[in-house]
């Protein structure tokens, strides 16, 4: 089969991806929007959240209620609890790391925070590898036959994975236009001194943001973790790229354009391996990281 | 008792003394206006009154309390609201979420409050789903100030409203602050627009140099030579 034909195959393997990304950049942009520092431990966060999932999993697993799989997913209901609780987990560590080191810097400046940023990523990365060990952990290891849907092939894991994306991307649409935090985080990305001013309890709306973004992120590496089949310490950290060429692709601070841009990133990826090796895939990302800074710093829909 | 009273107040920026011992106050229900040259510390002088800036020196009481260092939140409790100069509404969000915001600290049903404002400013019910960023400057202005009265406030603090207006539109701005004295709000504004502001004032003061040179009713301001000659352009 030649290159054009893979496309419509590898567009759905790029939504597939793009999902996983999505839900990263999300948190990386809210962070952003309300903090102003490029946040480099979010990436750890989604290998917390997948690593957390997973230990709730073997508990779990241990129930005979629980056991088992759903039709032809490779999960089954004890995956249920684990992913809800390892949400919480992941944003209540988020929380606690915020109380902890970056709120004692609030009004420092924005590359001493993401300075301290890449410090907390190592302590993460290296707390989850002093306790996981560097083996490389599955949720499953169920063989899945793929289905046909619309022309193209894909594993009913995917097409749950694209789903799920697409449900948290529109809870967290509700939560950002129906409750009041969601008002005032948009109104605290918007100007953080008029906030203050108005009488929006700021800190209370940052430890949401950290909260909402630290669980989208740990969805996503336990999704990452289902895609793949594979869950190592070094899942989040090299997912960082692609969610950093999402965030820039879709504005920096604009959680609608990291969704966007999580999604271009993610088929644009896929869709570069009909022509050039896999192997090239973190190159494309940080090709238009860069082609984007240069041309359109603003990003696709950025207002500035 | 004054509603506000501000008592031999020094402060500014750092190491950069602005006010001198600056004292003035505002009763209940009246409207009274601060007008001066450029860095004569009329803004230095709210900022200071809503807590954002900490006087050296010298007092703040609010309904008889001491407010004085205060954090801005506090204040609003008590029932202070103050409209930065610019910056001053969300653009992002729309004429309704800006006004929700106003009374974050609230928790409970905006509803009654909401309706309150838009009968002040009935443009503002027409357009609550309008992103505010899309709308002109008189507009965001009532977006701000009604963003303040939310809170029911017994106290506004307006910092320079009319600036960048329009001319069609700073009489517009002054006649809705008419209207929100007249709806049991005291109201102390600083403004370049001195003329105009001093007519709808009940008092005024004038600040030179981080001291309070005059002070008297609006229309006595008005009609002082030397007001007139030094502040309000002969």
């Amino acid at each position: 089969m030649g290159p054009w034909e893979r496309l419509p195959q590898l567009f759905a393997y790029g939504l597939v991806s793009g999902s996983v990304i999505t839900l990263g950049a999300i948190g990386l942009s809210l962070t952003h929007s309300i903090l102003r520092f490029a946040n480099f431990a979010h990436g750890d966060l989604m290998t917390a959240g997948a690593y957390i999932a997973l230990g709730f999993l073997l508990v779990f697993q241990r129930i005979p209620a629980l056991r088992g799989h759903f039709g032809r997913l490779s999960f089954g209901p004890a995956m249920i609890p684990a992913f809800l609780l390892a949400l919480l987990g992941t944003g209540i560590l988020a929380i606690a790391i915020d109380r902890l080191v970056y709120r004692r810097l609030r009004r420092a400046r924005p590359v001493m925070l993401l300075m301290l940023s890449v410090g907390v990523a190592f302590v993460l990365r290296n707390l989850i590898l002093f306790s996981a060990g560097a083996d490389p952990y599955y949720y499953s290891h169920r063989i899945q036959r793929a289905i046909h849907i619309l022309g193209v092939r894909l594993k009913v894991d995917q097409v749950f994975i694209i789903a799920l994306g697409f449900v948290l991307v529109v809870l967290l649409h509700l939560f950002l236009t129906r409750t009041r935090i969601g008002k005032a985080m948009r109104a605290m990305a918007d100007n953080p001194e008029l906030a203050q001013v108005t009488g929006i309890d700021t800190e209370r709306v940052i430890a949401w943001t950290w909260g909402i973004g630290a669980a989208l992120a740990a969805a996503g590496g336990i999704l990452s973790g289902i895609e793949n089949k594979l869950i190592t310490p070094q899942l989040g950290w090299q997912a960082l790229l692609p969610l950093f060429a999402a965030v820039v692709l879709g504005g920096i601070g604009s959680p609608y354009g990291a969704m966007a841009g999580g999604m271009l990133i993610g088929i644009t990826q896929e869709l570069s391996t009909a022509f050039i090796s896999t192997a090239y895939k973190p190159a494309v990302a940080f090709g238009i990281l860069v082609l984007m800074l240069i041309l359109r710093p603003q990003g696709l829909f950025g207002r500035r | 008792m004054p509603l506000l009273e501000v008592r031999d107040i020094r402060s500014g920026y750092g190491d950069m003394e602005v006010l001198h011992g600056i004292s003035i106050h505002v009763d209940s229900g009246e409207i009274v206006t601060i007008i001066g040259p450029n860095g004569a510390g009329k803004s230095t002088l709210l900022k200071t009154v809503f807590g954002l800036l900490k006087p050296t020196a010298g007092r703040v009481f609010f309904q008889g309390q001491d407010i004085t260092g205060l954090p801005p939140h506090r204040i609003v409790q008590l029932g202070m609201c103050y409209v930065p100069q610019v910056d001053n509404v969300f653009p992002s969000l729309t004429v309704q979420e800006n006004l929700e915001m106003g009374g974050f600290i609230l928790r409970g049903d905006l509803r009654e409050r909401l309706e309150r404002v838009y009968r002040l400013f009935p443009v503002l019910r027409e357009r609550r789903r309008q992103r505010v960023g899309k709308m002109s400057g008189g507009e965001r202005q009532m977006v701000a100030m009604g963003r303040a009265l939310i809170m029911d406030p017994s106290l506004l603090l307006l910092d320079e409203p009319t600036a960048a207006l329009a001319p069609n539109l700073v009489t517009q701005v002054f006649e809705s602050i008419q209207r929100i004295r007249d709806s049991g709000v005291a109201i102390l504004i600083v403004e370049q627009n001195a003329r105009q502001a001093l007519e709808i004032s009940d008092r005024g003061y004038v600040f030179v140099d981080g001291m309070n040179r005059y002070q008297g009713s609006g229309r006595e301001l008005l009609a002082d030579e030397e007001v007139g000659r030094l502040f309000l352009g002969g």
